[in-house]
């Protein structure tokens, strides 16, 4: 069965626990391993706090987090998005310990590691305009 | 996210309990450095065993207290490392700065 959910959520850090746990526990019908489910939080994670910390700043917006699961191939692919301030340069940005905020004692390992947790990540992003964050994983 | 302190000798053991993201980093962030400002020990070491998820925005912190207490001549290790805060610190490469201890 193909199942999604959709929802928008105030870009503020208390709901970054919120948005890994919903999607920790929507992944669950996957028979997923503990790893896996650890591995999904984290990225979901790194793309929350990207949202907050670099599309908004200070200033706060709306994040949309959809999520949409394939039981029969066992995969799971969340997109996280913003409507931000855009990234100049993704590759730059996607570049371990790459950050625009280093006296803020941010790591720059935010898309590493989606990429490392996940099968897949795609980023499309456009400055003014927001970011999206797609990632897929497949549950062996 | 709580923490508890134990001094032994020249050390700190500080043992964080709950988990380390955005939210919870800033505060976690201005304990640890009461302690580091505060104390005269050698070496702060942290107890991981009941941290139950951390993120990269975790690393960062990491990072920041292990540069902090290199500046006052003190070192940072790590201990009780559960397995998903140990995949984000062996992907980050923090073993290079932080190792762990028994």
């Amino acid at each position: 069965m193909n199942n999604f959910f959709d929802m928008k959520m105030l870009s503020c850090g208390k709901n970054e626990a919120f948005a890994r746990s919903a999607v920790a526990t929507f992944a669950l019908c996957c028979s997923p391993t503990l790893e896996e489910i650890n591995d999904l939080k984290t990225a979901v994670s790194e793309a929350v706090t990207n949202a907050v910390v670099h599309a908004y700043s200070e200033a706060g917006g709306i994040i949309e987090l959809l999520a949409e699961v394939d039981e029969e191939a066992r995969t799971i692919t969340v997109s996280v998005t913003d409507f931000g301030c855009g990234i100049a340069n993704v590759e730059e940005a996607k570049e371990p310990f790459y950050t625009t905020r280093p006296d803020d004692e941010r790591s720059g390992m935010g898309f590493t590691i989606i990429e490392t947790f996940t099968d897949e990540m795609t980023v499309r992003s456009k400055i003014g305009e927001g970011t999206t964050v797609t990632m897929k994983k497949v549950f062996r | 996210m709580d923490l508890d302190f134990k001094i032994v000798g020249n050390d700190i053991c500080v043992k964080l309990t709950g988990e380390i993201d955005e939210y919870t980093a800033r505060s976690l962030r201005d304990d640890l450095d009461k302690l580091i400002d505060a104390q005269g020990f050698r070496s702060m070491t942290l107890d991981m065993q009941s941290v139950t998820f951390i993120d990269s925005t975790g690393f960062g912190l990491i990072i920041g207290r292990y540069k902090k207490l290199r500046q006052k001549r003190a070192e940072l290790l790590l201990k009780n490392v559960p397995p998903q805060v140990d995949k984000v610190f062996r992907t980050s490469g923090l073993y290079s700065f932080v190792p762990i201890v028994k």
